[in-house]
């Protein structure tokens, strides 16, 4: 895990609707949360030295989409917890071969997310 | 108390646009984070999700009136806008960003340019209606606070 106890969520989306959503969702659990619009953004954050302990990664989005920035995180040996969240059911073994630990579809609901940080043990 | 007509008229709107299909069981999703994280959540999605379809429909217009449509930026905005409605539970709506998705990627400007006209119809409509939430919303939330 990042250090110190608290949850560090990145969460990459290009649509600042959808990331509002999920901001909420994590907010109860007192989560830190950062948002970026793009793989590369995401990327930078990495790069920038700052660690996360779970993305939410989109697929579709501009500069960089997120089957290649998981790729990029894994070939940078970056160990975080990906979970893919796209309405793009046909990229699921994209996601999975590009190195995501999860792929959901959207619309993500509570219950799944809570359901995926039972399964990471971020909830105690 | 003061406000009860409003929350059963509230109630009443609510009901009408799950049983016409304006909204699905994402909105409820919503609902229930509002609950946990106070009162001005939806509010504040739908204002979102509003602005963000108006200007899509409105990039939209303008990209299917090109002499050459430039049908791969014309399917990226509706599937913006089939994700931010889906996400928002507008059931209406969402349905109609399939269809047009379904005629952009056939190359069919005139499908493209009905699949506008209703996107446009439907989400004239919904917005209609979430202006009346939202005012009714505002209404109760004046009274029960006196």
């Amino acid at each position: 895990m990042a250090s110190s106890q608290l949850v560090k969520v990145l969460i990459v989306d290009d649509d600042n609707f959808t990331r509002r959503i999920y901001k909420t969702m994590l907010f109860r659990f007192c989560f830190e949360i950062t948002e970026v619009e793009d793989g590369k953004n995401a990327i930078q954050q990495f790069v920038d030295g700052n660690e996360y302990d779970l993305v939410l990664m989109d697929k579709h989005m501009p500069n960089m989409d997120g089957v290649e920035a998981t790729r990029t995180l894994r070939g940078m040996g970056i160990p975080v917890k990906i979970v893919a969240i796209t309405d793009d059911a046909s990229s699921k073994d994209t996601f999975m071969d590009a190195g995501a630990d999860k792929f959901l579809l959207k619309p993500l609901t509570f219950s799944m997310l809570t359901d995926i940080l039972k399964s990471f043990n971020f909830l105690n | 108390m003061a406000s009860a007509p409003l929350k059963a008229q509230l109630t009443d709107l609510l009901n009408s646009m799950f049983a016409m299909d304006f909204l699905d069981e994402q909105f409820k999703e919503l609902q229930m984070l509002e609950e946990a994280s106070g009162p001005g959540f939806l509010a504040e999605v739908v204002t979102l999700f509003c602005g963000d379809a108006e200007r899509i429909i409105s990039q939209l217009s303008v990209l299917i009136n090109e002499p050459v449509v430039d049908f791969g930026k014309v399917d990226a905005n509706v599937h913006q806008l089939k994700g931010s409605s889906s996400s928002v539970g507008a059931k209406r709506v969402a349905l109609v960003c399939v269809k047009f998705r379904n005629v952009c990627q056939e190359n069919d400007k005139e499908g493209c340019i009905a699949a506008l006209h209703e996107i446009r119809h439907e989400f004239d409509e919904l917005h209609k209606k979430f202006q009346t939430m939202l005012q009714l919303e505002q209404q109760i939330q004046v009274l029960d606070s006196k």
